[in-house]
């Protein structure tokens, strides 16, 4: 059964992070103050930083105020990269913290901890007739997920897209996001669950249509 | 495939969901949970839930900037002061 019960891949990161030719030397330079490097680091980044920053936040304007912060800051902490991690990795942690702190500055979108996992009627299933003719396997494209998470809380957004689509587990969610692991897990849950209810009711609406 | 039998009297939907965000997790935990052989509600549920994450996880980086925030990077640099520039931050 494919889905979230498969082990993820340990090296979820390396997929997402594979070496890119040149950015070691990019790296070095971009240490030493050269713009061009800087650039080249840009060029190889933007559209992975632009994206977090985009899905995280669901709004352009702030999504492209953010990535210019990111690079910002890359430019004034590039000096402290030890290589520990790859590159990649580390500029998109950093990129995460900034969208994070401006979250933060503007009120987290984070539900409490006390909240349990009992369904409420928004997150619950749903056992309406006919509804089981509407199962979503094989049915959503890529478009119709992007908008869907668009559309999402931005507390269930920001766990959904740390989780599912960036990668990262669930100890080191609860750390970016100073909650704990059980708050993550219920968070992700409750993300997936009004995904599939966001998109079986745009399955109906087509179907009426 | 998943193969209906009679109904599980040990567990109800509402019990069994609740343990799913812990199953989920699980590598193991709900291949061959019982609820799911005997509901086909929680079943279709589970294979939605799975199929939402398994579709996330094809989600690549396809949106650019517009060419404006390399613009003001630039512009943000040459203002920096030298303190603050990447040379700076190693020492």
């Amino acid at each position: 059964m494919a889905g979230p019960t498969q082990p993820r891949p340990a090296n979820q990161h390396l997929r997402r992070n594979p070496p890119i030719a040149g950015e070691q030397e990019a790296i070095e330079k971009a240490r030493e103050g050269d713009g061009r490097a800087f650039e080249t680091l840009y060029a190889m980044h933007k559209r992975r930083v632009y994206s977090l920053c985009l899905r995280m936040l669901g709004n352009v304007a702030e999504a492209e105020d953010l990535t210019q912060e990111a690079f910002l800051q890359l430019y004034r902490k590039i000096g402290t990269f030890r290589g520990d991690s790859a590159f990649s990795t580390w500029l998109h942690r950093l990129a995460v913290n900034v969208v994070l702190m401006h979250l933060r500055r503007k009120g987290l979108p984070q539900v409490s901890l006390e909240e349990t996992l009992e369904p409420s009627q928004d997150d619950g299933p749903r056992k309406d007739i006919g509804a089981r003719d509407l199962t979503l396997s094989g049915s959503i494209d890529r478009v119709t997920l992007e908008r869907a998470i668009e559309n999402l809380p931005p507390g269930y957004r920001l766990v959904f897209v740390l989780h599912d689509v960036e990668g990262y587990e669930h100890n080191e969610i609860a750390e970016m996001l100073d909650c704990s692991i059980g708050n993550s897990k219920s968070q992700l849950h409750k993300a997936r669950m009004k995904l599939r209810d966001l998109l079986r009711t745009g399955q109906r609406k087509e179907q009426i249509a | 495939m998943i193969v209906m039998r009679a109904p599980d009297k040990t567990m109800t939907c509402a019990e069994f969901q609740e343990t799913l965000p812990e199953l989920f997790e699980s590598q193991s935990g709900l291949t061959d949970h019982e609820h799911l052989t005997t509901c086909e509600n929680c079943a279709a549920l589970v294979r939605d839930l799975e199929y939402i994450a398994s579709q996330a996880r094809l989600l690549l980086p396809i949106h650019d900037p517009s060419p404006a925030v390399w613009d003001n990077i630039q512009q943000a640099l040459r203002q920096e002061k030298p303190g603050s520039s990447a040379s700076a931050a190693r020492k």
